[in-house]
């Protein structure tokens, strides 16, 4: 595969799925292999700004995770599931860019040596 | 003739290789028995087979597995080493979950090893697959 695209649904906190996928993305990015993160579902909480998990519940910080990506890798934050939750693009980690249903077709069809990975 | 000119493609074309990255334990889930199925399939239509283990997948390979109701998934796993494919378990993962490498925890062959491992076999391999909830 020449590239990967991480796909996280699950929400940062909770659950281990989130933090374990960023880090599959950024040992992709540190050996050159092209790496980005997909934030669909409740994944899109793990790019809101000013998360205080260490201090709170010991957990280390998903936002700190989607700084390592950028820039080499995106973070992309599916639009729709992040509006149906109440927040908009201004709530996002600087790294974050927010895409369509359509932004996501032309992604998941354009790209035919990725390895997709849903964690 | 035809058979000289198969054995020379088959030498010619280096054997394509499969990674599967299971995220799920043993037993709730058939996750594991879905992965022995799939690479046992893939080995024996001659693909080089890679087994990452993440998270929960890490407790697959434990040794001294009893279970009662279920098949061994430690045994599968064996069969697959068996049959030349390689295993490697995420260390933060299994060292988290008390299957610490000064433990030998787990069944002959399997290695515990960085997430680096994973991102190399993703560019190596020809596909990827991930198993998990």
């Amino acid at each position: 595969m020449d590239s990967v695209l991480l796909i996280i649904d699950k929400a940062p906190y909770g659950w281990e799925d989130a933090f374990s996928g960023f880090y599959v993305a950024i040992a992709c990015l540190n050996i050159g292999l092209p790496g980005d993160v997909l934030l669909t579902g409740d994944g899109v909480y793990a790019a809101l700004e000013g998360q205080d998990s260490e201090s709170n519940i010991g957990f280390p910080s998903v936002e700190e995770l989607t700084y390592l990506i950028f820039p080499e890798g995106n973070v992309m934050v599916h639009g729709p599931s992040l509006e149906s939750r109440g927040f908009t693009e201004e709530d996002l980690v600087e790294s974050a860019d927010l895409i369509s249903d359509e932004d996501l077709y032309e992604i998941l069809t354009s790209r035919h040596k990725t390895a997709f990975i849903r964690i | 003739m035809l058979a000289e000119q198969i054995c020379y493609i088959m030498e010619e074309s280096p054997p394509k290789m499969l990674t599967i990255l299971l995220t799920e334990g043993p037993y709730r889930s058939q996750y594991a028995d879905m992965a022995y199925e799939i690479a046992k399939s893939a080995l024996n239509k001659n693909y080089r087979v890679n087994l990452f283990l993440y998270m929960d997948a890490t407790h697959i390979p434990k040794k001294e597995q009893n279970p009662n109701s279920f098949p061994n998934v430690a045994h599968k796993f064996r069969i697959l080493l068996e049959k030349g494919a390689n295993i490697k378990a995420c260390v933060r993962c299994s060292t988290a979950r008390g299957h610490s490498c000064a433990q030998d925890p787990y069944i002959k062959g399997v290695e515990i090893k960085t997430v680096y491992e994973l991102a190399a076999w993703i560019g190596k391999s020809d596909q990827v697959i991930n198993l998990g909830g």
